[in-house]
């Protein structure tokens, strides 16, 4: 068993060292005598534990004692570590290439490949809406089902892909993963739905009563006022005082546009669709369903990609 | 008496602050300065052909290499220098006597019964290739030799090949009295030098053997270098081994000419530097006495064999009395394999002990050993150094 944990660990340290890739191949040919059912006769064995035992013995005699004795047992305990965290490294790979986080979807563990956990930082809608950063993951099953997005601007309708981002326009996160969707949801002509979803609080009702209009009045011209909002700088569109320049920047009927922003149905419409998105048990903006699969936080383009493509298998 | 700190910084490995302890004597001696400096001047000041080349550097080769030859005559005390070949080691001179030499099948050979590969297999192969008889003489419960075996054996027999010193246990059987039985029966013996050589007189006429052989590289000297001795007339009789240039005279398309001995053995070009390397460590052994490497070699053997009796797992291979073992003392214990003890010690303490079977395999076979650990110590080791090694020892024995 020794054998075979050199083979693999030397193998590795073979890479760099021209040293330790001498011992690989005194390892391999071990591992290659015992596997063709031959002893194996290079002394590897005997090599490796005589190292450790050399360096335990002056420490420790009784480590280096049990070593000794127990060689064979801790050779098959280190052997099933090893193939344990082997698999474990790759789950965590396979799970950062698809899900963006080392420890699955949305999970926001420690991930070295993420060691800042960017790809799970979102703007918190569960009581502390002041703060953007890493959140523990509700338990709530984040879901779409009966869910009615039907008062939501929406476009590509038909399509056979759905996307759904609920973002905020004040949430960095949002900000951050918005680019992607679009990219996505041009490259795949998906059915695309878009939710504003207040995470840190009123200020940005304005601008949600603002959307709310627009679509209704002008439809698909929403999409590129969407996009101007969340790719320009977030206090200047925050600030009201600015509100009249960006209509009209998009050669909108700002009188119009401003009478239906204080129109208390718009507020109700506004409120409901809250009401609507809240039914989704959603936790932290942005979140983006991919054909009712939920992503939560901003993660890299390839895990909107895979998801879209169907490559998670697991 | 041995200056034993003069001696070791005759030896730039010994020399060192953080120099290893070398217990590995039986199977490689360590080299003085004088010979790697000789060999260096070779390469440096006159790297020649010997014996063809009319230049000065040839002529300082040539001359060199006659230098060698008759000093290793001398130093084992041979009657002509011309009984002197010049190999790459023990091996290849048995390998030449068993090529050589006329055997025919139904010829009884006699060996030992713990001798090293070098002088069993060459054996075994005439065995099967000329149809010789290999008869092994069974040695005494202690692994000392049984001279009544060896009487009763010996008759009818054509040819005895045999350890001078044993590299399993150090004990060195009594040549002298072999020989002159082999002779009374009209049997010739080759003497396995190789362990020997390096710690004792060996005086070819006095013990009038027939054929010696040894390797430079236990004797101090390089490498890649051994003698082949055989009485002159002998070797005349010897058909070439290995032919081709430098054994012969002259050629036509259709035939050649062989040269005399010793030439006729030494075929292609030979190993300069070895040889004057060669040359250097006979002069250092020389100028120490036998008898003084040999009392130090039994002092140091006698500290760790008591030492190593304190424990009772451990066993001792050959006698019980260190004074019949050399400068070896080769131990095992049941069931441990003993690559591990090397091993640490190397790790631990830098002491360079040999672990195996140590080329013996047919005698670790016959007995059911797994495998042992040898300290062969020699004239440079000291018993500061033996007594590092039981310090050592000890504390591995306790976790093992």
């Amino acid at each position: 068993m020794a054998c075979l944990i050199g083979l693999i660990i030397f193998g590795i340290m073979g890479i760099f060292s021209a040293s330790h890739r001498a011992l690989a191949k005194e390892a391999f040919d071990c591992v290659f005598r015992r596997i063709t059912l031959r002893p194996c006769n290079s002394g590897f064995k005997e090599k490796i534990k005589g190292k450790i035992l050399s360096r335990l013995i002056n420490k420790s005699p009784f480590t280096a004692r049990m070593v000794n004795r127990h060689y064979e047992i801790l050779s098959w305990i280190f052997f099933i570590l090893m193939v344990g965290s082997t698999v474990w490294v790759l789950r965590g790979g396979y799970n950062f290439y698809v899900y963006g986080s080392c420890n699955g979807l949305n999970a926001s563990g420690f991930c070295a490949f993420d060691p800042n956990g960017d790809n799970n930082k979102i703007s918190s809608v569960n009581g502390d809406s002041s703060t953007c950063g890493i959140v523990q993951k509700s338990e709530k099953t984040v879901t779409l089902k009966n869910i009615d997005l039907s008062s939501f601007p929406a476009k590509n309708i038909g399509s056979k892909d759905t996307v759904v981002f609920i973002g905020c326009y004040d949430c960095d996160y949002s900000r951050k993963a918005y680019p992607d969707i679009q990219k996505l949801v041009a490259k795949k002509d998906a059915n695309y739905i878009f939710a504003h979803y207040p995470a840190k609080g009123n200020i940005t009702d304005k601008l949600a009563y603002a959307g709310y209009c627009i679509y209704k009045n002008d439809g698909d011209k929403f999409w590129d006022w969407n996009t101007y909002l969340f790719a320009t700088d977030k206090n200047y569109i925050l600030d009201p005082v600015n509100l009249d320049t960006m209509l009209q920047k998009f050669n909108f009927d700002v009188k119009k546009t401003e009478e239906c922003i204080a129109s208390p149905e718009t507020k109700k419409a506004v409120d409901s669709q809250v009401i609507e998105l809240n039914k989704t048990n959603i936790y932290g903006t942005p979140t983006i369903f991919i054909n009712q699969k939920a992503f939560v936080g901003p993660k890299p383009y390839r895990v909107y990609r895979s998801a879209i493509n169907k490559f998670i298998f697991f | 008496m041995l200056d034993i700190n003069k001696i070791r910084k005759d030896f730039k490995i010994l020399s060192d602050e953080k120099a290893p302890i070398y217990f590995d004597n039986a199977c490689m001696s360590l080299k003085p300065n004088t010979v790697v400096n000789a060999m260096n001047t070779y390469y440096y000041e006159f790297p020649a052909c010997a014996g063809r080349s009319a230049h000065k550097m040839g002529d300082k080769v040539t001359k060199k290499i006659k230098e060698t030859r008759t000093l290793i005559a001398k130093f084992i005390n041979a009657d002509s220098q011309k009984e002197i070949i010049f190999t790459r080691n023990t091996t290849e001179g048995i390998n030449l006597l068993a090529n050589s030499f006329p055997f025919k099948s139904g010829d009884i050979v006699l060996v030992s019964d713990k001798e090293h590969n070098s002088n069993l297999v060459p054996w075994l192969r005439l065995k099967e290739k000329a149809g010789i008889i290999l008869k092994i003489i069974p040695g005494n419960n202690d692994n000392t030799f049984n001279l009544e075996n060896f009487k009763e054996q010996v008759i009818g027999a054509k040819f005895v090949s045999i350890g001078h010193t044993s590299n399993l246990d150090g004990v060195t059987n009594p040549a002298k009295e072999i020989i002159e039985i082999a002779h009374k029966n009209g049997v010739l013996v080759h003497l396995d030098a190789a362990q020997s050589i390096a710690h004792q007189k060996i005086d070819v006429r006095d013990l009038d053997v027939d054929f010696l052989s040894f390797s430079g590289h236990k004797m101090l000297g390089p490498s890649g270098t051994g003698i082949f001795y055989g009485k002159q007339k002998l070797l005349e009789d010897l058909a070439p081994f290995m032919v081709g240039g430098d054994t012969v005279e002259s050629t036509t398309y259709e035939s050649y000419k062989m040269l005399e001995v010793p030439e006729k053995f030494e075929a292609g070009l030979q190993d300069y530097a070895g040889i004057i390397g060669l040359g250097e460590a006979v002069k250092y052994l020389d100028q120490l006495s036998f008898k003084e490497i040999s009392e130090h070699e039994i002092k140091l053997n006698t500290y760790i064999t008591e030492e190593l009796r304190k424990f009772p797992k451990v066993k001792i291979i050959g006698p019980t009395d260190p004074v019949l073992r050399g400068g070896i003392i080769n131990f095992y214990i049941e069931n441990t394999d003993m690559h591990k003890f090397a091993i640490i010690l190397d790790e631990m303490a830098g002491i360079a002990i040999r672990s195996g079977q140590h080329c013996v395999h047919s005698w670790f076979h016959s007995k059911k050993i797994y495998n042992s650990a040898r300290v062969s110590v020699y004239f440079y080791n000291t018993m500061e150094e033996a007594e590092i090694f039981i310090s050592n020892f000890t504390k591995i024995l306790k976790i093992i």
